[in-house]
C-alpha cells in the first residue's frame, strides 16, 4: 500500500482527502490509479503525455524521483509519494 | 553564605597570581583563558588571553592545554576563576592559577587589554543575550554587523523576516517594495499598522524598523523589480531573501542570484502551507532546478484566491530570517539543498533532499547565463494578479 500525499491546492480536487491510499509498485502506477480515482487531480501532476509537469515535484522516501528513476521509482509497501507543487505566495 | 565558604576554601588551595604577575607569565608563553561570557568581552579582555567561557570549559580545555601544562584563569572579579579552576583541577588539570581581582583589577593597574571591533556599549548590551551563546559570541554578532542584507518584499514574508533580522542586528538591512499598505494586509504583515495604510510599504518598513533597531542602516527601494533595475539594486548586497508573491519575480530573483553569485534564501506560502530552502549555487540546486517553469494559468490558484493564515507567512518569513542568519554569522547549518514544508493543519515539517538539474538552463556547470526571460508572460500564469507587487 502506497499514500499519496496531496497539497492543499489538490485537496480540493479529492473531496478534500490529504491523501490516497493505492496499491502500486512504482511511481507511474501509483499515479495511474490516482488518475482513475481523481482524473482532475492527476492532470494537474501529470501532462497529457504523461511527464511530471515542471512546477511539480514528487518526492519518494524523502528523495526528489529525478535523483532515483523518476516515474520508474519503485515503490515498497508503506512508502509514501509526496506531491510538491510550487507556490508563490508571499 | 555557602559560596563564600567554597570560595574561601578553594582561595585556600588554589595559587593567586596578582595580575602583573599572570601577564609576566603569559608574557613568557603561558596559557591565560578569560571564562566569561562572551558578551562579557566586550569592555576588553587581557591581551594575549584565550577566550572560553566557563560553560564551555572543560569541553574545549583539551584544545588549548595538556593537563600538565599551566594554565591561568581570568573572571570579571574572581570568584568565578576559582571555581573554573577547580573544575580543571577534577579534570586532571595540576597546574592551575588564578587572576586575583579578575579583569576589573587588571585593567585598573593599567595592564593591557583589547577590545573587540565592532562592539560599542550599546551593542554590547543590545546583543548581549546571543552573543553570550558560545558558538556565536562577539565573532558572530560582528559578521552580521558587516552583512548586507536585502528583503524582496516587504509584505507577508518579508515582514517577520525584517522585524528579526533587524533586531539580531544586521548591519545593511534593505527592502524592495512598491506596494503600499492595505487593510487587508494586516493579518500577516506585521512590519505596517492600522495608521499607516495608505503609505509606502517601504516607509512604513523603515519607521519599524529604524524605531526597533536604530543602531542598523535600513535602505529602501520603492520600485518594482524588474529585469532592467535588478542588478543595479542587488548589487549592493550580500544575501538576498525572496518574499515575493509571485511567479515573475521568483524566477527573477532566481536569476539574478545565479548572475551575481548571491545566495536566494526562498520562502514561498500558500494557505496553510510553507516552502523554505536555501539557493547558494556552486553547483548546489537553484529554484529553476527545483520548479523549471512556473505553472499554467489553469493549474495554479492565484494568491488572492488562494488565501493564507496569516501564522503561515510568519513562521516561514522566520526561517527565512534564520537561514540568513546562520549564512551570514557563519554558525550552523543552512538548508542548502535541502527543501523544508511546513504544514499548519498538522504542524508538521517535513526536510526533503534536493539535488541540483544537470540541464539547468540557469545554474548547469559551464553554461553561459542566458540572459533574462520576458518575466511579465508569467502573469498570466498566476491567475492575473498583478505580478509586480509584493505584497
Amino acid at each position: 500500500m502506497t499514500r499519496i500525499e496531496l497539497p492543499e491546492a489538490l485537496r480540493q480536487l479529492t473531496g478534500g482527502a490529504p491523501e490516497i491510499t493505492v496499491e502500486a509498485t512504482n511511481v507511474a502506477e501509483a499515479l495511474e490509479q490516482l488518475g482513475r480515482l481523481h482524473p482532475e487531480a492527476c492532470v494537474r501532476i501529470l501532462t497529457r503525455g504523461g511527464r511530471v509537469r515542471p512546477h511539480v515535484n514528487l518526492f519518494v522516501r524523502e528523495h526528489d524521483i529525478r535523483s532515483l528513476d523518476g516515474l520508474d521509482t519503485t515503490l515498497e509497501d508503506g512508502d509514501s509519494l509526496l506531491v510538491v507543487p510550487s507556490v508563490a505566495g508571499g | 553564605m555557602v559560596l563564600d565558604k567554597r570560595l574561601a576554601e578553594l582561595r585556600d588551595r588554589i595559587q593567586q597570581l596578582n595580575p602583573a604577575e599572570a601577564q609576566q607569565r603569559l608574557t613568557a608563553g603561558e596559557l591565560l583563558i578569560d571564562v566569561r561570557d562572551p558578551g562579557e568581552l566586550v569592555g576588553g579582555t587581557p591581551e594575549g588571553a584565550e577566550a572560553l567561557s566557563r560553560g564551555e570549559l572543560e569541553m574545549r580545555i583539551g584544545d588549548l592545554a595538556a593537563p600538565h601544562a599551566p594554565v591561568m584563569l581570568i573572571c570579571a572579579s574572581g570568584p568565578r576563576s576559582l571555581l573554573a579552576a577547580d573544575d580543571l583541577l577534577r579534570l586532571g588539570y595540576r597546574r592551575v592559577a588564578v587572576v586575583a581581582g579578575g579583569v576589573d583589577r587588571w585593567q585598573r593597574e593599567g595592564l593591557p587589554c583589547v577590545r573587540p571591533e565592532h562592539i560599542d556599549a550599546d551593542s554590547a548590551e543590545r546583543y548581549a543575550r546571543q552573543m553570550n551563546l558560545p558558538e556565536f559570541g562577539i565573532e558572530g554578532q560582528a559578521r552580521l554587523a558587516d552583512a548586507r542584507v536585502l528583503l524582496v518584499g516587504a509584505g507577508g514574508l518579508g515582514s517577520p523576516a525584517a522585524l528579526y533580522l533587524a533586531a539580531a542586528g544586521i548591519g545593511t538591512l534593505g527592502l524592495v517594495d512598491d506596494d503600499r499598505v492595505e487593510r487587508s494586509n494586516l493579518h500577516r504583515q506585521v512590519l505596517h499598522r492600522d495608521d499607516r495604510i495608505g503609505w509606502p510599504k517601504t516607509d512604513s518598513a523603515r519607521a519599524t524598523l529604524e524605531g526597533l533597531n536604530p543602531k542598523i542602516e535600513v535602505r529602501t527601494h520603492q520600485a518594482r523589480l524588474d529585469a532592467r533595475n535588478v542588478e543595479d539594486i542587488f548589487s549592493g548586497y550580500r544575501i538576498i531573501v525572496d518574499g515575493s508573491d509571485n511567479f515573475a519575480t521568483r524566477y527573477l530573483v532566481n536569476d539574478a542570484c545565479i548572475k551575481l553569485g548571491l545566495p536566494n534564501v526562498y520562502g514561498a506560502v500558500q494557505r496553510f502551507e510553507g516552502q523554505v530552502s536555501v539557493f547558494a549555487g556552486h553547483g548546489r540546486p537553484c529554484y529553476r532546478c527545483l520548479f523549471s517553469e512556473p505553472p499554467e494559468p489553469d493549474m495554479a490558484p492565484s494568491c488572492n484566491e488562494a488565501g493564507v493564515l496569516g501564522v503561515v507567512p510568519g513562521v516561514i518569513g522566520l526561517l527565512q530570517a534564520l537561514e540568513v542568519i546562520k549564512l551570514a554569522s557563519g554558525v550552523g547549518e543552512p538548508l542548502i539543498g535541502r527543501l523544508l514544508l511546513f504544514d499548519a493543519r498538522t504542524t508538521r515539517l517535513r526536510e526533503l533532499a534536493l539535488g541540483p538539474d544537470k540541464g539547468c538552463r540557469y545554474c548547469a556547470a559551464g553554461g553561459e547565463f542566458p540572459g533574462y526571460g520576458d518575466y511579465g508572460e508569467f502573469c498570466n500564469a498566476s491567475g492575473g494578479r498583478d505580478l509586480e507587487s509584493h505584497d
